[in-house]
C-alpha cells in the first residue's frame, strides 16, 4: 500500500502507522479513552503487515503478553490509558530490571483535564518511579516520529520506552507526513533461555546498578537531541527571561509568545525522562528566571529545582509550585498566558506581558444555559436494568427495612449516577463495584443503623478485566452481596472492542466464548441467573429474588448496545390519554423524551425503541409508532 | 494565513465528523490542519466541541477565546456556550434546532431567546433550521454536512465548495452517498441569497 506523503491522521493512527514503519510485529493493549485508536489501526492494518494484534483482558496481560513477544527478539507494542498502567504496574516496575531483547514500548496516553478518566495521572512521574524512559511527543507529527524512535531505542538500549500521549496529542488530527511501510516479513529469533529472564533477588542486586547507569547514559543521549534532532530545541531570546515546555504545552508556548519574537529563551523537550540534565544546565546558564510550562504534575520544574540547587545557580523557578500556574486541569494558550503573566510579575521584571485576544461577545453578557451533562444512551439496557433495581430495592425497603447500597464500576454505565437514576453510590476503578460491595457487606450496619443489601453492578468487559478476581475474593470470604453484570456484549464506552465474552478475537477469527454465568457458578456464587434485559418486570423480579438470597448472588442482563445495533422502532405520546404526569422524564433520564413548559412529553427521533417509558407509563398513552409505508 | 474553525454541538449530532470533513477538505485545499475533537465520555447527550485550525502556522489543536473566525453552532445553547472562542470579526453559522435536555430542569432553556441573543452578538449570523432542511432531504442525521455546506456556500471557509463535495464524496458510504448530495445542495441554496464574503487567504 502506497503510504508515503501527507495524510490526515488523528495522533493514535499515527503512533499506529510509526509503530508499523519502524517492523511492528507483535501488539497487545487493554482499550483506555484517549488510547484506544492506536491498536484499533493497528489491528485494521494487521493482516495486510503480518502483524499479530490481541486485545487482552486487562492491562497487566496486555503488558506481560507483549513482553513475552519481546523476549523472542520481536518488536512489540502495548497499549493503554494512564489508569491502565497502575493495573499493568507490577509486571513494569520489575520489568526495567530485566530490560527486553527485540523492543517493547509501551503507549500510555494521560488525559489532562480530564475528559473522561478518573484520575489526572503524569506518565511521566511514572516513568521516573520505574526507571523507563519516556518521550513525550507534542503533535500528531511527532507522535509518528518518536513512535519509531521508541522502537529504535528500545531495541538499542534493551530497555522498554513509554510513548507518553496527551488526548490533545491522542485524538487531536492533522495532516501528517508518513512512509511507506516495509512488507517484507521479519523473523522473529525466537525465545533464548538464560538466567536474565528470571527474576530473583541476586539477579535484581546484580542489575540494579545497571539500570542507575542506563539513566545517566539515557540522559546524555537526551542532551545529545537538542542539537542533532529536532524533538528537542533550545532558542535563544534577548531578555534574561526563559520558558521550559514539554508536550503539547509547548505548541500553546510558541503561540503565546508569538507577539514577542526574540525576547524569551525557549526550552522545548520531547524527551520527558531520564531528563536531559547537561542542556538543561546549559540552557539555565544565562538565566535569570525561568518559566517552566507543563500540565499534570510539576516533574519538570522539580529536575530544574534539583539542577539549581545542585549547581548552586542564582535563578528563580516559576511554575506550579510557586502559583503561577494550576496543578490540575487541561492547559490551553489562555491558560499559558495567564500563567506566564502571574510568573512575570513574580520576576518584577518590566518586560512585557501577553494578552488575549478580544471576544465577540464579554462573558458576562452570556445569559445562562442549560447543563447538558452526559448520560446513558435513548434506549440503553443499563437504564432498565438500573430502574429495575431501584424499584426492588424500595419495596424491599419500605417492607423489611433493609436498605441497599449500590456500587457502580468504570464503563458507560457509570453514567447511572446520573439524575433521576441515582444509581451510582460508589465508584473506584475497574473492578472494584464487586470488592467494594463485599467490604461494605462486612460492616454490620449501614448509616442509620439499618441493615443494607450490597448490590455491585458490573460490565462485560470490565467483568474480564478485574472482575473475577473481586468474584472470587467475594465469595471465598462470605460475602452478602448481589452482582448484577451488565452484559451489552460490547466493551461499548471505548469504542466497541470485542472481548473474551463475544467469542471473536482482535483479528476477526472466531474464538472460545467465555461464559459470564458459568464462570459466576464455577466460582462458587450460590444463586446464578441470567435474562433478557429488555422486560422492566421481569428485571425487578430478579433483582428482587438476587437481592432476598443470603450469601453471593448474580444476574447476568443480557442486553444490545444501541451505539451499534439498529433500533426497533420509535416510541410516540398519545396525547389523548397522556395525563401529564411526567413520570417518563422525572423517573428515566431518557434523553430521547423532553418536556417543554407546561406542555406534554415529546419524543425525539433519537428513540430507539426500547419502550421502557412505555412499560412505565401508569396511562398507556407511551406507544409505538405507526411506520407510513 | 490562519483560519480557525469551531464546532459545537450535543454529542451524537456528528460533531466529530464535520470537524473531519472540514480539515480534509482544508488539507486537500493545501493547508495545514490541526483539530482537536471531543470523543470519549461525553459524547452522549453531552456538550461537545470541536476545533479545527486551518493555516501555515504549526499550532496547538486548540482555539484560544476570541481566535475563531468561524463559528458553527449545531444546537443554539451550544454556540452561545462557546461563544467566547468567536473574534471580533468572526461568522457564525446556527442551526436553530433545539435539543432540549432530557434531566429536569430543562423548563429554563428558552431556543428562542438564546437565537435572538446570538442574533444581535453577531448580526451577520446565518440560522436556519438545519436539521429540518436536512429530514427534508432525506435524513435528520446529516444537519453536520448540511451546516458545512452552508458555511462554504456562503463563502465563509477558506477553500472552495469543490473540495468539501470531494471530501464527502471519498468518506461517506456510497449508500448515503446521494442524499447527503441533496442536503449538500440545498443547504448551499438555502445560504444562496445571503451577502456571500471573501476571506482572504494570503
Amino acid at each position: 500500500m502506497t503510504l508515503t506523503g501527507k495524510r490526515i491522521l488523528m495522533g493514535n493512527e499515527a503512533i499506529a502507522f510509526g509503530a508499523m514503519k519502524a517492523g511492528l510485529q507483535i501488539a497487545s493493549g487493554y482499550p483506555g479513552t484517549p488510547s484506544s485508536e492506536v491498536m484499533e489501526t493497528i489491528i485494521s492494518h494487521a493482516k495486510e503487515y503480518g502483524i499479530y494484534a490481541e486485545w487482552a483482558t486487562n492491562e497487566k496481560v496486555a503488558l506481560e503478553t507483549a513482553v513475552g513477544a519481546a523476549y523472542s527478539g520481536a518488536n512489540a507494542i502495548v497499549t493503554m490509558k494512564q489508569v491502565g498502567l497502575n493495573v499493568a504496574s507490577d509486571p513494569l516496575m520489575s520489568l526495567s530490571y530485566i530490560g527486553v531483547k527485540g523492543s517493547l514500548v509501551i503507549l500510555v496516553s494521560d488525559d489532562p483535564g480530564p475528559h473522561s478518566s478518573q484520575t489526572e495521572q503524569d506518565t511521566r512521574a511514572f516513568g521516573h518511579f520505574s526507571n523507563i524512559p519516556v518521550l513525550d511527543p507534542s503533535t500528531p507529527q511527532e507522535a509518528y516520529d518518536m513512535a519509531k524512535l521508541a522502537f529504535k531505542l528500545s531495541h538499542e538500549l534493551e530497555t522498554p520506552v513509554i510513548l507518553r500521549t496527551t488526548t490533545r496529542v491522542s485524538h487531536g488530527c492533522a495532516d501528517v507526513i508518513i512512509e511507506d511501510i516495509d512488507p517484507v516479513p521479519r523473523d522473529i529469533e525466537g525465545f533464548v533461555k538464560d538466567t536474565r529472564w528470571t527474576i530473583f533477588p541476586k539477579l535484581t542486586a546484580q542489575r540494579h546498578p545497571l539500570l542507575e547507569e542506563l539513566q545517566v547514559k539515557m540522559s546524555d543521549r537526551f542532551s545529545e537531541y537538542f542539537t542533532d534532532n529536532s524533538f528537542n530545541s533550545i532558542t535563544k531570546g534577548s531578555s534574561n527571561i526563559g520558558i521550559a515546555a514539554s508536550g503539547v504545552s509547548s505548541l500553546y508556548v510558541q503561540e503565546a509568545i508569538k507577539d514577542h519574537p526574540g525576547t524569551f529563551s525557549f526550552f522545548k523537550t520531547a524527551t520527558a525522562y531520564p531528563f536531559p540534565e547537561k542542556a538543561a544546565l546549559d540552557f539555565m546558564k544565562g538565566i535569570s528566571d525561568l518559566i517552566v510550562v507543563e500540565e499534570l504534575d510539576p516533574y519538570m520544574e522539580e529536575q530544574f529545582l534539583q539542577i539549581a540547587g545542585r549547581h548552586h545557580l542564582t535563578i528563580n523557578i516559576h511554575g506550579k509550585k510557586d502559583g503561577s500556574f494550576s496543578f490540575s486541569g487541561e492547559y490551553d494558550v489562555d491558560v499559558v498566558i495567564d500563567g506566564i503573566n502571574r510568573a512575570l510579575d513574580k520576576t518584577g521584571s518590566k518586560t512585557c506581558r501577553f494578552s488575549h485576544s478580544i471576544a465577540a461577545i464579554k462573558a458576562e453578557d452570556i445569559p445562562s444555559l442549560p447543563i447538558r451533562a452526559p448520560t446513558l444512551c435513548a434506549g440503553c439496557m443499563h437504564r432498565t436494568v438500573f430502574y429495575g433495581f431501584k424499584k426492588a430495592a424500595a419495596k424491599m425497603r419500605s417492607k423489611t427495612g433493609v436498605d441497599s447500597v449500590f456500587s457502580g464500576d468504570i464503563g458507560c454505565y457509570t453514567l447511572g449516577n446520573a439524575r433521576p437514576l441515582n444509581m451510582v453510590n460508589t465508584c473506584l476503578c475497574m473492578g472494584a463495584g464487586i470488592s467494594i460491595a463485599a467490604g461494605l457487606s462486612h460492616t454490620q450496619e449501614f448509616g442509620n443503623g439499618l441493615n443494607a443489601k450490597q448490590v455491585a453492578f458490573i460490565g462485560d468487559s470490565t467483568f474480564f478485566h478485574s472482575g473475577i478476581a473481586a468474584v472470587v475474593s467475594a465469595v471465598y470470604n462470605n460475602a452478602n452481596i448481589t452482582i448484577a453484570v451488565l452484559d451489552n456484549r460490547t466493551t461499548a464506552m471505548t469504542g466497541h472492542q470485542p472481548h473474551p465474552g463475544i467469542g471473536i478475537t482482535a483479528m476477526g477469527s472466531p474464538a472460545k466464548m467465555i461464559d459470564i454465568a458459568e464462570v459466576l457458578k464455577s466460582c462458587g456464587v450460590g444463586m446464578v441467573k441470567t435474562i433478557e434485559a429488555d422486560d422492566l418486570d421481569k428485571c425487578m423480579d430478579i433483582a428482587t429474588e438476587a437481592m432476598k438470597f443470603e450469601g453471593p448472588s448474580a444476574v447476568v442482563f443480557k442486553g444490545k448496545c444501541v451505539a451499534i445495533c439498529k433500533g426497533t422502532g420509535q416510541y410516540i405520546v398519545d396525547e389523548d390519554k397522556c395525563t401529564g404526569c411526567k413520570l417518563c422524564i422525572s423517573q428515566l433520564g431518557c434523553p430521547a423524551i423532553f418536556s417543554i413548559p407546561s406542555g406534554l412529553p415529546v419524543i425525539q427521533d433519537t428513540c430507539s425503541g426500547c419502550g421502557l417509558c412505555a412499560q412505565i407509563c401508569p396511562s398507556d398513552a407511551i406507544v409505538l409508532k405507526e411506520v407510513s409505508q | 494565513m490562519k483560519f480557525d474553525i469551531l464546532i459545537a454541538g450535543v454529542g451524537g449530532q456528528g460533531v466529530v465528523l464535520a470537524s473531519r470533513l472540514l480539515a480534509t477538505a482544508a488539507m486537500d485545499a493545501g493547508f495545514h490542519v490541526a483539530t482537536a475533537e471531543t470523543i470519549g465520555m461525553a459524547q452522549r447527550e453531552g456538550s461537545v466541541t470541536s476545533h479545527v485550525r486551518i493555516g501555515d502556522d504549526v499550532c496547538g489543536s486548540l482555539i484560544p477565546q476570541g481566535k475563531a473566525d468561524l463559528l458553527i453552532g449545531l444546537e443554539p445553547a451550544e454556540t452561545a456556550r462557546n461563544l467566547l472562542f468567536l473574534g471580533k470579526d468572526g461568522n457564525m453559522v446556527v442551526n436553530e434546532h433545539a435539543i432540549m435536555p432530557s434531566t429536569q430542569g430543562c423548563d429554563e432553556y428558552d431556543p428562542e431567546m438564546i437565537l435572538d441573543f446570538l442574533k444581535s452578538s453577531c448580526p451577520g449570523t446565518i440560522t436556519a433550521d438545519f436539521t429540518e432542511l436536512a429530514k427534508d432531504a432525506g435524513t435528520y442525521k446529516a444537519a453536520n454536512v448540511a451546516m458545512i455546506a452552508a458555511a462554504a456556500g456562503a463563502g465563509l471557509l477558506p477553500f472552495s465548495t469543490e473540495y468539501l463535495w470531494g471530501v464527502l464524496e471519498k468518506m461517506i458510504p456510497e449508500k448515503y452517498r446521494d442524499v447527503n448530495r441533496r442536503v449538500f445542495d440545498r443547504a448551499i441554496e438555502s445560504v444562496s441569497g445571503n451577502n456571500r464574503k471573501v476571506i482572504n487567504k494570503d
